[in-house]
């Protein structure tokens, strides 16, 4: 709607719906933690209380179903996933339960979010800000010939840099080739048409075959290789690489050899106990609401950005040694971040643009991602084709288990989905093979659990189908062949539900439904050199540490940690994170934050209850109940930093470091990984157990999820309300991932068609089921704190959990995600979809 | 190659809500002048004739149309089309003229840099390219579905289109039969629609609406249908059948609706009138699944409404 059709009407804002006073759904989305990163929160909350509002007029305080409150609110997405609270918190304000003064938040900032106070990077607006925009590559394979920035720089007011690299090759459409500033996008717009650019194309190759074939066009040559993007958490090894091929990169194997030999002796004999298959996952993009954006601005020699990053800190360093500037004349801020999942850890196209573009202008320049570069360039979770071979013993033991692997991961390299089958099943012998393979398409980059959520999909069907020629209950099974303490929990826990207990045989009718297992895990990862400073700084209590809140509720976590200490409540704490000018801080990836800063800060907390009682100079009042709350109001200011140390050996019985059941090659993967990544792997093993149920449409081919029950053991819930919204958009995400999400492509062009939320399906609200989250909480008692992070394990499961439930409905075993209804009747007519 | 200087993306274009033009205003898909429509009694709202026949004006919103009570009544199939497509926030700004006379939703038409027939390109890339979600009864150089749902529900109710230049013209007339692959309709260069005629309802009739997409909302329809049937003594008589995101244009499925008529109304009848839906179908190497889709759609339908 244009502007100027809003004149002479009111419009009201989420900041105006709080202005006043808070509205019940405001303070029923701040209860019921219906909100994470809080990006799309401003939008749920305006269609929110319109629905509240009419719905209060005619009905009163009746409460809408779930299916009501799904179909007023399907026009939002959410990438986090923070449906289940939504539905809570609206069918609460209808029902007037938030009518009164009550307002408490188990998210500390949740205020800000739900009142549009919050402020993102695409949000800041320096006096005199320009704005940034990217020329791309048209082509999927070219060499620049020319580039001419002059026409561009003549227009007044216009900033213009280069992005080609020395080689002036680009190797996808969309690869980023010059950058220009001016003030307001149409003047950039306008510049960027004036850009002289010639190319020489060069042929070009486009997906998982084509890349694959003898004599495809050769993407990097020996010499551009390092140019390569990296798709997992940490840096990779050395691999084999020939033409588009890296790999195999096998570490991980143990007895490979056997392992083939045993399933070739299978395949010959047609043993029923070798399961084979082939699978094949999508290329899932992050889809972050708000997009890769970073604003730069230059005060003399001192660069401050403000960027949509996972890691501030990290990125300061980045920066700093890129253009050579002092460590302490870059401060990287991001106070919120619309979302990450991995996509933003690293030092991206949007950052150096406005670097760049800011110190040529003296101006400072925003740069912030359209959704279609959000869905094309910004990076995505590789799709692959995996081929499990799977052989039972006649003993009912697993004895060989063997997975290769191919990533479909563009310009970048470094994928591991085969080798996480090592962690998980010992057997008698595994070959596991990774392979890149790399074509004209935009790199992918980490996805929460790089590699995971494939490799459950492929070898967690593969367990289902052994269950079942084994005649073995699938929980059973993995109890039997899953040793890890953690999980034999887990296991225990999903037995023992109603859902499964009760499961029926397999229907006839046009719906049909089907109850699935699955498992994941996770490293636990945590960063070495993370410091927490706790202060007391005007008689409150201040924590301080250079990490960010992508959405999973960084601050809550560490006001949580120390109000429990102190006896105090969150809201007393004053948490200060998102600038990398207060002590290092880890990045949110691996899903490591609270790992990382949780032991600093009990140990600072210990220190600075020591120096407050030190310097009191006068004790609580006798049978206070709140002794701490006095003494830090009276105490003079202290502050106490301290570092990340080393977890402690007494880990319960079973719990070791899984790198060391790898032997050799997991100290070395170990080894590397904090002396390259700064990661430290530690003892345990964060996972998750789902079970789900499905409704499947035979006629329409769409499948419903009923409902989903997560079991999740990451230690110690620090923040129980934030952790149930993790553990539900993981789900949700995973539910994405089962059911709607692909990366389309012009097989021809390279071009993705799937740039923008319409044809980039991410589930909506009302493909939400009910979520059940059960946490275990032991098993990282050898942390302290005894919390581990819980964001990219809670999501492994979940598509192989649907796979495996739609298996037991229709009796047919879906091998390629997005299970779409185009491959669902596909597969009920045994026809291959196309 | 940029399609930007196509005579297509720099004509003049209508505004009604702008639900649709702002986008393509922002991906540089439409770069002409802009004309607004502006409101009069006589194109928003709905009126009544004294025979019971409805006259909607081209700019009444679709959530004005699919909330009318008295609509509902009459034409159940246009009301639940209505409260079928696209998001509740479209739904209340779009208006049902510019439902009609909306551009494609191909993700070919859609990338500005893309050349395709519908910009003045010379030929269809997503008939040799990623056609996923385009029609499975090819009838045209162009493969994309046409966009409509309310062409769809407005073709099964033999709905005449009156513009400031004609009256009288049927959907068909409107939107073509498919053939001509460079325009979304069949409007002449600054024509615009006026308000949508409906012939008095049928003693007895009942419609349904239904669409097969992957998730619960917000989802263009893989294959989605509207039928009409009266059904007395037990038969089925005067059965219009139509189905939407199949083919360049809505189609009437005139082998279901002939099979159907005179016909027991029950399940048998549906599943052999389901059968006969993808008469004269012409999927594309990637769209076959949409006829299974459509088979589906219509026992489904056809079902529910004979009982």
């Amino acid at each position: 709607m244009p502007a100027q059709a809003a004149a002479g009407k009111a419009v009201t804002t989420v900041e105006g719906i709080g202005a006043a006073q808070l509205h019940p759904v405001q303070k029923a989305f701040m209860a019921h933690d219906a909100l994470q990163c809080g990006f799309c929160t401003p939008g749920f909350i305006v269609e929110a209380t319109a629905f509240c509002d009419q719905w209060r007029a005619t009905k009163g305080t009746a409460v809408p179903s779930r299916e009501e409150i799904g179909a007023a609110l399907s026009g939002h997405l959410c990438r986090c996933g923070a449906y289940d609270g939504i539905f809570r918190a609206v069918a609460d304000a209808c029902a007037g339960r938030f009518d009164g003064d009550n307002v408490a938040a188990p998210r500390i900032e949740a205020r800000d979010k739900v009142t549009g106070a919050a402020k993102y990077t695409v949000d800041i607006n320096h006096d005199g800000q320009l704005e940034g925009l990217i020329l791309r590559s048209r082509d999927a394979h070219a060499r620049i010939t020319v580039l001419d920035l002059a026409p561009a720089r003549a227009l007044p007011g216009v900033a213009a840099v280069s992005l080609l690299g020395d080689d002036r090759i680009v190797r996808y459409v969309g690869e980023p080739i010059a950058a220009v500033a001016a003030r307001d996008r149409k003047s950039a717009l306008a510049a960027l048409a004036a850009i002289k650019v010639s190319s020489e194309k060069l042929p070009a190759v486009v997906g998982l075959d084509a890349g694959r074939k003898d004599g495809a066009p050769v993407v990097f040559d020996k010499a551009s290789r390092k140019r390569a993007g990296n798709v997992s958490e940490a840096a990779g090894g050395p691999a084999p690489w020939k033409q588009n091929i890296r790999g195999p990169t096998a570490v991980f194997s143990t007895r490979a050899k056997k392992a083939r030999s045993w399933v070739d002796e299978a395949r010959q004999a047609s043993n029923k106990l070798l399961v084979e298959a082939t699978f094949r996952t999508a290329t899932q993009q992050h889809a972050c609401l708000e997009p890769h954006a970073a604003v730069a601005r230059f005060d003399g020699d001192r660069l401050t950005l403000h960027a949509s990053t996972q890691q501030v800190f990290h990125l300061k360093e980045q920066i700093a040694k890129r253009y050579k500037i002092d460590h302490d004349k870059v401060r990287v801020i991001a106070d919120h971040v619309g979302g990450g999942f991995g996509s933003k850890a690293s030092l991206g196209t949007e950052t150096i643009a406005a670097i760049e573009l800011a110190r040529e202008a003296k101006a400072p320049v925003r740069v912030a991602y359209d959704r279609q570069e959000e869905l094309s360039v910004a990076g995505y979770r590789p799709a692959a084709e995996l081929k499990v071979a799977l052989l039972a013993s006649d003993q009912g033991g697993l004895k060989a288990l063997s997975v290769t692997a191919h990533a479909d991961t563009g310009a970048a390299t470094n994928s591991t989905i085969a080798g996480l089958a090592r962690l998980i099943y010992p057997a008698e012998a595994k070959d596991l093979s990774d392979f890149d393979v790399i074509s004209n398409l935009p790199p992918g980059a980490a996805f929460r659990g790089p590699g995971g959520p494939p490799m459950a999909f492929a070898v967690e069907q593969s367990i289902d189908e052994a269950a079942l020629r084994l005649k073995v209950d699938p929980i059973a099974l993995r109890k039997r062949w899953d040793p890890d303490p953690n999980r034999q929990r887990l296991y225990d826990w999903a037995s023992g539900l109603d859902i499964w207990r009760n499961r029926k045989p397999q229907q006839n009718g046009r719906y049909r439904r089907g109850i699935g297992v699955a498992t994941g895990y996770w490293l636990y990862l945590w960063q070495p050199n993370v410091k927490v400073e706790v202060a007391v700084k005007g008689g409150r209590i201040v924590a301080s540490t250079a990490t960010q809140d992508i959405g999973t509720g960084t601050r809550s976590v560490l006001a949580d940690t120390i109000a429990r200490e102190f006896d105090l409540e969150p809201s007393d704490i004053d948490v200060r994170i998102g600038d990398s000018s207060l002590p290092e801080g880890p990045g949110s990836g691996g899903s490591r934050v609270t790992a990382s800063v949780m032991p600093p800060t009990l140990q600072a907390v210990r220190k600075l209850k020591a120096a407050i009682l030190e310097q009191a100079t006068r004790k609580p009042a006798p049978g206070s109940n709140a002794p701490w709350r006095e003494l830090i109001a009276r105490s003079p200011d202290i502050a106490v930093t301290e570092a990340r140390g080393e977890d402690g050996k007494n880990t319960a019985p079973g719990i070791r470091s899984p790198l060391r059941e790898v032997g050799l090659m997991g100290m070395v993967f170990g080894w590397m990984m904090r002396r390259f990544s700064n990661i430290a792997v530690g003892a345990g093993v964060p996972s998750s157990v789902q079970v789900i149920e499905v409704e499947v449409d035979t006629w329409l081919g769409h499948v419903r999820v009923l409902n989903v029950h997560t079991g999740i053991a990451v230690g110690k819930i620090a923040s129980p309300a934030l952790a149930r919204s993790q553990a539900c958009g993981a789900v949700i995400q995973g539910l994405g991932y089962a059911l709607y999400e692909a990366r389309e492509l012009d097989p021809n062009s390279g071009d993705v068609l799937t740039a923008g939320m319409e044809d980039y399906r991410i589930p909506g609200i009302a493909d939400t089921p009910e979520i059940n989250v059960h946490f275990d909480e032991a098993g990282f008692d050898h942390v302290l704190g005894n919390s581990v992070g819980i964001g990219e394990a809670s999501t492994v499961p979940t598509s192989a959990a649907v796979a495996n439930a739609i298996y037991d409905a229709i009796g047919v075993r879906l091998t390629e995600i997005p299970i779409r209804p185009d491959r669902i009747v596909a597969a009920l007519k045994g026809r291959t979809a196309a | 190659m940029s399609v930007a200087t196509a005579e297509v993306i720099t004509a003049p274009e209508f505004r009604a809500a702008g639900t649709d033009l702002s986008e393509r205003r922002r991906s540089g898909l439409s770069c002409g002048s802009i004309i607004d429509l502006t409101t009069s009694p006589d194109t928003i709202g709905i009126t009544w004739g004294t025979d019971g026949a409805a006259r909607i004006g081209a700019l009444t919103a679709i959530a004005a149309i699919a909330s009318d009570a008295r609509l509902a009544q009459a034409y159940p199939g246009i009301t639940a089309a209505a409260q079928g497509l696209a998001t509740p926030q479209i739904r209340h700004m779009a208006t049902l003229g510019g439902n009609l006379a909306q551009r494609s939703r191909c993700w070919y038409f859609r990338n500005p840099q893309i050349a395709c027939l519908k910009k003045g390109g010379s030929d269809c890339p997503a008939r040799s390219g990623n056609h996923l979600y385009h029609v499975a009864f090819d009838l045209g150089p162009c493969v994309a579905p046409h966009p409509s749902t309310m062409a769809m529900a407005l073709l099964a109710y033999d709905a005449k289109v009156t513009t400031d230049r004609r009256s009288g013209l049927s959907i068909s007339d409107l939107l073509g039969d498919g053939s001509n692959g460079t325009a979304d309709n069949l409007l002449a260069s600054g024509e615009r629609i006026e308000r949508i005629e409906l012939p008095a309802p049928q003693a007895g009739e009942r419609a349904l609406y239904k669409r097969a997409i992957s998730r619960s909302y917000a989802e263009w329809p893989l294959a989605e249908i509207c039928v009409r049937a009266v059904i007395s003594g037990g038969m089925f008589q005067q059965v219009h059948i139509t189905a939407g995101g199949v083919a360049p244009v809505p189609l009437r499925l005139v082998a279901s609706e002939a099979a159907l008529q005179g016909k027991p109304a029950n399940a048998a009848s549906a599943a052999q009138a389901a059968e006969l839906a993808v008469s004269g179908a012409r999927p594309l190497p990637m769209t076959g699944y949409k006829l299974e889709l459509l088979t589906g759609l219509v026992r489904d339908v056809v079902e529910r409404i004979a009982v």
